[in-house]
């Protein structure tokens, strides 16, 4: 040991030295603050980190299999796919598996999370609870098993058991990029009939750039008319652009339905006036989802770029004028730069919001203009397939993150050209 | 010459008036849809009447949902502007290791999707048995707004002369002393403004309340919800109307407290 690594040493052990560190920890100002900052962050883990945390695990999840068919697994150690049905031993280690979740009551969870691996799966799974009695033995499993059960001569069925070995699985996260392992094990696309979760991901993608572009050009005028406003007009007009952004997301979307729908005022004062003959579709469409998505997230665009606006020197258009440029040179060449990061700054925003937007598209788009919100809750409520939910949620937060680094990225770029 | 300029501004102020009509419209039709005297979420109506009013407040699936979102939107404010206060000194004073790491994870909730954090919470109370606990809900919706205190609390402590907290010290004032009688006064307004937005928040939320709501505890925009897909009846639109009322009178008294705050912070110059 070395003389000064000593010298630490003994400084950790003489008398008082732990007492000094725990009162500079407990006492210092810095301690002090952390102490203010830990009980919302404990309450932020505990409430929001690990239930969404918990909930992604499910993606890559496979216990159930895997608590459940440890036998089989272990006796599917050298078989491959290609061999055909396996030898007698598999058989008689899945009536051993069968035999013991049918009598811990877990078959039902069994077949369920097999079943969603491999569709039509349940019944049999089920099924083998009864067809497994004290009759089946590891003699002759093999042969009752395939004559009652014909479904467990299928290769992909044993794939499946083998991957229960371990407690892990890529499965959802593959389907929820429309791939899937052949019988061999190799990635693949799936076929064109399945493939649904790419599509899923660009709509919600085209959605909100969309979106996002319709906010930027319908909020950018709004914002000079109320940078311009005198005083006591700017604070109404301002109060009236906030208004929207506290009122219920909820509220806001149903008043859309309520609009547009077929005896809604739009359609009734069309045909009123003659315009059309029979009342338009206009809700449950693309059409009604960007209409209330925009109006919902408006607001925050204009806010965004009302912050930049106010501060805008109304010398320099005047400067440029003076230098010949006609107003449009003026504003497009030295306006708008300046206004830019505003635009940036909301379009984030409003991008990032309407990645994520579930109530909007849910209640007023068709069945074709769900976004990947809309899948996560499907699968969850109609299937109760968490690993496939939870395999979207995490394309959801992926796609979210990208978004992010790139706007980050970008205002890093814009600042860097200002300065 | 003069003709292009004034014809911009006319129709700016022309655009602007049409995307005012076009944000706030949805808003104002809830008002007559809500005082038909028909059955049906129609415009024009086909005459006035308080009863869907009457049954939002006798109904007992509308009392029911309304007190139940009063508690929740209560007890989630309290939890959220407690903790988020005190986080908020925390973070706006402080200089600690690892301090950016846990404002961002305090800032999760902000930009987490809400169905991920409803499903999440589904998943994660139902394995203990929790879904359909007033708690759950009260948790969920007290993590969504604490991050959104912090942020307001923060942005008013900015603006807070710190020096007053040592005048307070050389005094002779223990620091509990100078945060109750020097610092809780100053940034109130600013508690306030935090403490509102927590509950509107809770006020407004559905997504995670209508996966961990049983029938018996739904919450009014959970109960609107359910109301949409199931029988569309203009009762809705009375309990649309309560909630905007909610909404408008949060916004008046949001605004006073940032009045107030901007009094208070300019005395002591």
């Amino acid at each position: 040991m070395t003389q000064a690594g000593s010298t630490i040493v003994e400084r950790y052990r003489a008398p008082g030295f732990w007492r000094s560190v725990f009162s500079r920890l407990l006492f210092s100002a810095e301690a002090r603050h952390f102490a203010l900052v830990l009980p919302l962050l404990l309450f932020i883990l505990v409430t929001v980190v690990a239930p969404v945390g918990h909930f992604l695990y499910r993606a890559i999840d496979n216990s159930t299999v895997a608590e459940n068919m440890p036998r089989t697994a272990a006796s599917l150690g050298d078989w491959q796919p290609a061999d055909g049905v396996p030898g007698d031993a598999a058989f008689a280690a899945f009536a051993e598996d069968i035999r013991a979740a049918a009598s811990a009551e877990t078959l039902g969870q069994l077949a369920q999370s097999l079943n969603q691996q491999l569709t039509g799966t349940r019944n049999m799974i089920l099924k083998s609870g009864l067809v497994v009695d004290d009759s089946v033995t590891a003699d002759n499993a093999k042969a009752i098993l395939l004559e009652k059960l014909p479904g467990l001569a299928k290769p992909e069925l044993w794939a499946l058991f083998k991957a229960g070995g371990s407690a892990y699985t890529d499965f959802y996260l593959l389907q929820s990029f429309d791939l899937e392992r052949d019988v061999s094990g190799e990635i693949r696309m799936v076929g064109a009939d399945r493939a649904i979760f790419l599509a899923a991901i660009w709509r919600t993608i085209v959605i909100s750039i969309n979106v996002t572009v319709i906010c930027a050009l319908l909020a950018l005028p709004v914002a000079h008319v109320l940078a311009s406003a005198r005083p006591p007009y700017a604070g109404i007009l301002l109060a009236l652009v906030l208004f929207p952004l506290w009122t219920s997301l909820l509220v806001r979307t149903v008043s859309w339905i309520i609009i547009l729908q077929g005896e809604g005022p739009v359609n009734t004062s069309l045909l009123y006036l003659g315009l059309i003959d029979d009342p338009l579709h206009l809700v449950y469409t693309r059409g009604s989802l960007y209409i209330a998505m925009v109006q919902v997230l408006l607001p925050l665009m204009i806010l965004s770029i009302l912050a930049v606006v106010v501060k805008l020197p109304k010398e320099l258009v005047r400067a440029a004028t003076s230098l010949g440029a006609d107003w449009w040179q003026a504003y497009w060449r030295v306006q708008l730069p300046l206004i830019a990061p505003g635009i940036v700054t909301g379009a984030g925003i409003v991008f990032v919001f309407a990645l994520g937007y579930y109530i909007t598209p849910a209640l007023i788009g068709g069945p074709r203009d769900q976004m990947l919100s809309s899948y996560v809750a499907l699968y969850t409520n109609k299937t109760l397939n968490w690993g496939l939910a939870a395999a979207l949620a995490l394309q959801l937060l992926l796609v979210l993150v990208v978004a992010m680094l790139g706007w980050a990225a970008f205002q890093k770029l814009s600042k860097g050209k200002g300065a | 010459m003069h003709f292009w300029p004034r014809f911009r501004a006319q129709l700016a102020g022309f655009h602007t008036a049409l995307v005012l009509l076009f944000i706030l419209a949805p808003i104002a039709i809830m008002v007559p849809i809500s005082l038909t005297a028909g059955t049906m979420l129609t415009l024009p109506v086909p005459g006035w009447s308080l009863q869907w009013y009457e049954v939002v407040f006798t109904d007992p699936r509308w009392t029911g949902a309304f007190i139940n979102s009063l508690i929740i939107g209560a007890a989630s404010t309290v939890l959220a502007t407690i903790l988020g206060t005190l986080a908020a000194i925390g973070l706006t004073w402080g200089q600690f290791p690892g301090q950016r790491i846990m404002l961002a994870v305090i800032s999760v909730p902000l930009i987490l999707p809400i169905i991920i954090m409803g499903v999440a919470c589904f998943s994660f109370y139902a394995t203990m048995g929790l879904v359909g606990s007033r708690f759950a809900l009260v948790f969920a919706h007290a993590g969504l707004a604490a991050p959104v205190v912090v942020t307001t609390v923060m942005a008013n402590l900015k603006s807070f002369d710190r020096t007053l907290m040592r005048a307070g010290a050389s005094l002779g004032a223990s620091p509990l002393l100078s945060f109750r009688r020097i610092l809780v006064p100053l940034v109130l307004p600013g508690i306030c403004t935090g403490a509102l937005i927590a509950f509107l928040i809770s006020f407004d939320e559905v997504v995670i309340a209508s996966f961990i709501t049983t029938a018996d505890q739904r919450t009014l925009p959970r109960q609107i919800f359910s109301g949409v897909r199931e029988s569309i009846s203009p009762a809705i639109a009375a309990a649309a109307v309560i909630l905007i009322l909610c909404s408008a009178l949060v916004l008046a008294l949001t605004a006073e407290m940032q009045r107030r705050a901007r009094k208070l912070q300019m005395k002591p110059r």
